[in-house]
């Protein structure tokens, strides 16, 4: 256990740094840029391929060694496993955001002067991570199991998260950049968002909980 | 669905009767819908034909006010969509909880009307966007949760392919059907949720239709479900014939 999550955290937080180098390489054409209209929906994207990248990973690895299997024969309620699996992705995902936020901030928004509190930013990203982890793993059980595995939990996974990924941008750019492009209205703007995001994760987290027992069974 | 299912029947004729008079009522009401709207249903809020007319201050051109006759096809299928998806949610329900093949081939052929519902509606969706946007595709909340539907149903498809084993695959079907059918609501309240000025919220109090505009939408709309049922019902009938020829097959081998 301690040796995977060593893995797997260094695996997520390279591969975000990488897609942090990439974007460099969309703007290096330009002199002087300003990502910051963008920079809400660009923290987003990094956050969702690492977040593939370790869901994937994380029930690849338990499939490989059948720990799955001896999930289910130890006598655990099944939805408890939904939770633990959940509950291990979220994790790990808040943990590479710990990384990457200050990084991404350091390297693309120096300049900017933040509009809200960090702890509604943190509020934004957790919400959102909530979201990706409950339903991710819903999916990655899944695709595990399929053919395709990392190509289909890509196709299943990016469609659903859509309609969360939409308010969280919204959200986290009403916390960066709102007092420049909706001065007075963004805190506003914040909270329905934000109240969007926890209102289709909640609507997600409970089919993906009574759904996960379908799922392991099969 | 055994012999007993065949023989029932509704109102005295058996459900393949009532299947083609339904297809054949359904493509005459949708003929109809389209005859009534381009020849006897006036242009939006009574504008006149030839030249331009002034809607909200705007002066708006004839072509403009023709393309607003896709409304009469293109509603109509959009709300099938979304109806038809909404029932291969229930029939993946209704698999998980009671394990029966049959609604998984249910569930899965209304998945399939749904995808070519969700393309028409697109194709059409597109041919207006073209003239009163001046643009095929806009990133507006309802085209862009749309798009996100026919993404989801395309996956569903992908997902099926991909799974090996019988079992796992209905199972696997039936769940994320359920989880992409969530969409279908977010999708048609959305242009009441985030108002944008830019897509019409079409059904509501006092919306805009007049008589003859709403005798041809609901025409339009009753046969486009019918349709969609017939359709429905002949691909259903089609996978349950070849799944007991493969059982026949398999019995006979052995």
């Amino acid at each position: 256990m301690e040796l995977r999550t060593k893995e797997m955290l260094t695996s997520m937080g390279l591969y975000a740094l990488l897609v942090l180098l990439v974007y460099h390489l969309a703007f290096s054409q330009v002199d002087s840029y300003d990502v910051t209209p963008i920079g809400a929906g660009l923290l987003w994207l990094a956050i969702v391929f690492t977040s593939l990248l370790g869901l994937n990973r994380s029930l690849v690895h338990e499939k490989d060694q059948g720990c799955l299997e001896a999930l289910l024969l130890s006598p655990i309620d099944r939805p408890v496993i939904f939770f633990g699996k959940a509950a291990g992705n979220l994790l790990f995902l808040l943990i590479v955001e710990v990384i990457i936020v200050p990084l991404f901030h350091f390297l693309f928004l120096q300049n900017i002067e933040m509009s809200g509190a960090v702890w509604m930013l943190a509020l934004a990203l957790f919400v959102g991570s909530l979201g990706i982890a409950g339903v991710g793993t819903l999916l990655a059980t899944m695709s595990v199991n399929t053919k395709g595995k990392d190509f289909i939990l890509a196709v299943l996974f990016v469609p659903v998260m859509f309609p969360l990924l939409y308010a969280m941008v919204a959200a986290l750019s009403a916390v960066i950049t709102g007092e420049v492009l909706f001065p007075g209205e963004w805190v506003g703007e914040y909270w329905r968002a934000l109240g969007l995001g926890a209102g289709y994760d909640a609507i997600m987290l409970l089919i993906a909980f009574g759904l996960y027992e379908f799922i392991i069974g099969a | 669905m055994g012999k007993t299912a065949e023989k029932a029947g509704f109102l005295g004729f058996s459900i393949d009767v009532w299947m083609y008079l339904l297809l054949g009522l359904g493509a005459v009401l949708t003929t109809v819908d389209l005859v009534l709207a381009f020849l006897f249903a006036p242009l939006v809020l009574g504008a006149g034909a030839g030249g331009t007319a002034v809607i909200n201050g705007v002066a708006v051109s004839n072509q403009l006010l023709l393309s607003q006759k896709i409304f009469f096809f293109h509603v109509p299928v959009a709300i099938s969509s979304f109806l038809v998806i909404l029932f291969a949610a229930y029939y993946s329900i209704r698999f998980l909880m009671t394990r029966d093949k049959g609604f998984d081939i249910k569930a899965r052929v209304a998945t399939e009307v749904t995808l070519m519902l969700v393309v028409l509606t697109l194709i059409t969706g597109d041919l207006w966007t073209r003239y009163e946007w001046d643009a095929w595709w806009v990133w507006e909340p309802r085209l862009t949760t749309y798009f996100i539907l026919t993404l989801l149903v395309a996956g569903y498809f992908v997902l099926r392919n991909s799974v090996e084993d019988e079992e796992r695959r209905a199972v696997y079907a039936a769940v994320f059907c359920i989880i992409a059918a969530v969409d279908a609501p977010i999708s048609f309240m959305i242009t009441r949720l985030v108002p944008t000025k830019m897509h019409p919220v079409v059904l509501r109090s006092g919306g805009g239709l007049t008589g003859i505009q709403l005798l041809a939408f609901l025409l339009g709309m009753f046969g486009m479900l019918m349709i969609a049922w017939v359709v429905f019902k002949l691909r259903e009938r089609q996978e349950f014939a070849s799944e007991r020829i493969e059982a026949l097959k398999a019995a006979r081998e052995s």
